[in-house]
């Protein structure tokens, strides 16, 4: 054995192993590795007759360490392993019972040889099929004199693997050191859930995150920090930094929140702020913070700027109006970051949007989210006071206005419209109303080619190319909800990270389950991708609110 | 004699019935979590740096750290596998 130096090297066996080795060949190993088993931890050890205890030829003794000679399997104990050799010449090699290890007994010291080390690697697995703990895990001599050079060191190495490995996988809900990396809860500064929920769901949007963690915004040469001003984007990684750090300590988003001050003035304030109106503004202020929204003519159409904010949620929109006389429809496409989706069941009757036939189901009090789009995209009758000139026919009459999706952006953010003036009362009330939302979302039913395919039926048309990859197909991360009344609430958000759900309060973060998130508020949807979107390996529940087959 | 004989046939009983195999274990168990393993390592490793020549032969090493082992094994480690070994010995025995 030698004292651990720091170059390592595999310990040269001593005169007697090789004498051993050329006298014998190779066949006093193989013979022994039908004797190889596992014991009851795992370890080899060598069990030449299963029912007989093994006892010292010379002193009768079982206790302590037991060595059986290899050319003659005469066994003796440590106190007599001597006498065997020197009464017998040449049975120099023997191996210890208990723990199938090489000992020379002139040398009076533990020896290594590699091929003896695969027999009883073979030997074992042959013995023990399945694979427990700290099993050896190759046949390759090398690392097995490794390992059985540590554990002659380090006697414990297989107890605490197994430990390790108990600990890794024991799933202890409390412990905040399990929950994935990127999970860390936000303080609030004042009033700043409507912030600290906005900026969860941001941070886990997939083409967003992985903006930052790729370090696509350098710091250093950031021409508005450098210029002394405050830089959206530089403050976002920050923060995505500090979220993916390791540390699970509840991070204070200050200087994001001083940003965003400086940036949109006439919301500085302490006061309760709406979740969409500062995601809407967040983004705008990031687009113009960024580089390709700085070189951009701000006249221009924005839908196709290649900031990371448009990047990834913005939409096209597109809005047709059809004119009753004269059949004309005029298009108009408008970029968004999100969809604002009002919910079909209302208490309150509006008297601007006339005439909307509901169905009659969706009145009863049961909102889905296809319900909430569907209303979106119906054609909508303006009547002839919605001040219209056809440009066709110059008609003044009543049009036909629908709503479709002409580009899904990556992330879908659909905004619920739970805030409704009541002109009664005029008062702004909170609709509370459950709504129901799929985990698994089909766009393709909304897109401006389906709606247009709907709306001629079987005419034959001039359509526009519709894309016919997947890209219709979204899967929910993140469910930003609101409770509480209209002017005084508080936000969380849902994040879903490998089919678990995750409750971001402010500072507190805690594991849910699904009906939780369905019971929710829910206030803003955020959906991506399928492609963009980790779905792991085991097939998650079938959800059966999965709207596909609209 | 009488008292080496039955010592031995307790002993011979519980390898025979697996039990020893299964004390051990629970011992190296107790052993490892009470930090003894540890501070056995540290003793081995001290004692290697602490040799002048290069090497250290086994038996050299076990002689040395064998009795500081015995010594510091605490004692609810002893009274538990005594508990053990008690039960044993009055059922199987």
């Amino acid at each position: 054995m030698c004292a651990r130096s720091s170059l390592y090297s595999n310990p040269k066996p001593c005169k007697h192993l090789s004498d051993y080795k050329l006298r014998c060949v190779s066949n006093g190993f193989k013979d022994l590795q039908k004797f190889i088993k596992a014991g009851s931890n795992g370890r080899a050890r060598v069990d030449k007759d299963n029912t007989e205890v093994p006892r010292c030829s010379f002193c009768n003794g079982y206790r302590g360490r037991l060595f059986m000679c290899l050319i003659c399997s005469s066994v003796s104990c440590s106190s007599h392993v001597g006498l065997h050799t020197q009464s017998e010449n040449g049975h120099d090699i023997a191996v210890d019972i208990e723990r199938a290890e090489l000992y020379c007994c002139l040398c009076g010291d533990q020896v290594y040889d590699s091929e003896f080390d695969g027999i009883v690697v073979s030997g074992r697995v042959k013995d023990l099929p399945m694979d427990k703990n700290g099993g050896f895990e190759g046949v390759e001599g090398r690392s097995i004199k490794r390992r059985k050079l540590d554990s002659k060191l380090d006697p414990g190495i297989n107890d605490d693997l197994k430990k390790a490995r108990l600990l890794m996988s024991s799933r202890d809900q409390r412990q905040k050191s399990c929950y994935p990396l990127g999970l860390r809860g936000l303080n609030n500064l004042g009033s700043t859930c409507f912030m600290n929920s906005v900026l969860q769901a941001l941070l886990h949007a997939p083409p967003f995150s992985n903006y930052f963690l790729n370090d696509r915004h350098n710091h250093d040469q950031c021409p508005i920090k450098s210029g002394g001003k405050p830089c959206l984007l530089c403050e976002i990684d920050t923060i995505s930094s500090a979220m993916l750090s390791g540390d699970h300590t509840p991070y204070s988003p200050a200087r994001l929140l001083y940003s965003w001050w400086q940036h949109s003035t006439s919301l500085a304030s302490y006061e309760e702020k709406d979740a969409h109106e500062f995601f809407i503004s967040l983004l705008n202020g990031i687009h113009e913070n960024s580089e390709e929204g700085r070189a951009r003519d701000d006249s221009k159409d924005k839908g196709d700027c290649q900031c990371i904010a448009h990047r990834a949620f913005s939409g096209l929109l597109r809005s047709d109006v059809m004119c009753i006389t004269c059949g004309f429809t005029s298009t108009t496409d408008e970029p968004c970051f999100d969809i604002s989706l009002n919910m079909p069941t209302s208490s309150f009757s509006f008297k601007g949007i006339a005439n909307k036939a509901v169905k009659p189901n969706e009145q009863i009090g049961l909102s889905t989210l296809s319900g909430c789009l569907e209303l979106y995209t119906r054609p909508e009758r303006l009547g002839s006071d919605q001040k219209f000139c056809c440009q066709n026919c110059q008609g003044t009459g009543s049009s036909l206005k629908q709503m479709s999706i002409k580009r899904l952006p990556l992330v879908l953010c659909l905004h619920i419209k739970r805030v409704e003036h009541s002109p009664s009362s005029k008062r702004f009330l909170k609709n509370d109303q459950y709504l129901q939302f799929p985990f698994s979302l089909d766009m393709t039913a909304y897109l401006s080619s389906s709606i247009v395919r709907k709306r001629f039926e079987n005419r034959i048309f001039a359509f526009e190319c519709h894309n016919s990859d997947s890209s219709a197909a979204y899967e929910i991360f993140a469910v930003v909800s609101h409770f509480g009344k209209f002017d005084s609430g508080h936000y969380v958000t849902y994040l879903r990270i490998k089919n678990q759900w995750y409750k971001c309060d402010d500072p507190w973060i805690s594991e849910v389950d699904e009906e939780t998130v369905r019971a929710s508020k829910s206030y803003m949807l955020f959906y991506v991708q399928k492609r963009l979107f980790n779905i792991p390996r085991v097939s998650p529940r079938r959800d059966p609110l999965a709207s596909g087959s609209k | 004699m009488e008292l080496q004989d039955l010592q031995e046939s307790v002993n011979i009983k519980m390898i025979q019935s697996g039990e020893k195999e299964r004390l051990k274990d629970l011992l190296r168990e107790r052993l490892a979590e009470c930090g003894w393993e540890d501070e056995m390592r540290a003793l081995c490793r001290g004692f290697m740096r602490n040799k002048v020549t290069n090497s250290v032969k086994l038996d050299d090493l076990i002689n040395e750290i064998t009795p500081k082992g015995k010594e510091t094994v605490p004692d609810n480690v002893k009274a538990e596998l005594l508990q053990r070994i008690r039960s044993f010995i009055a059922y199987a025995v």
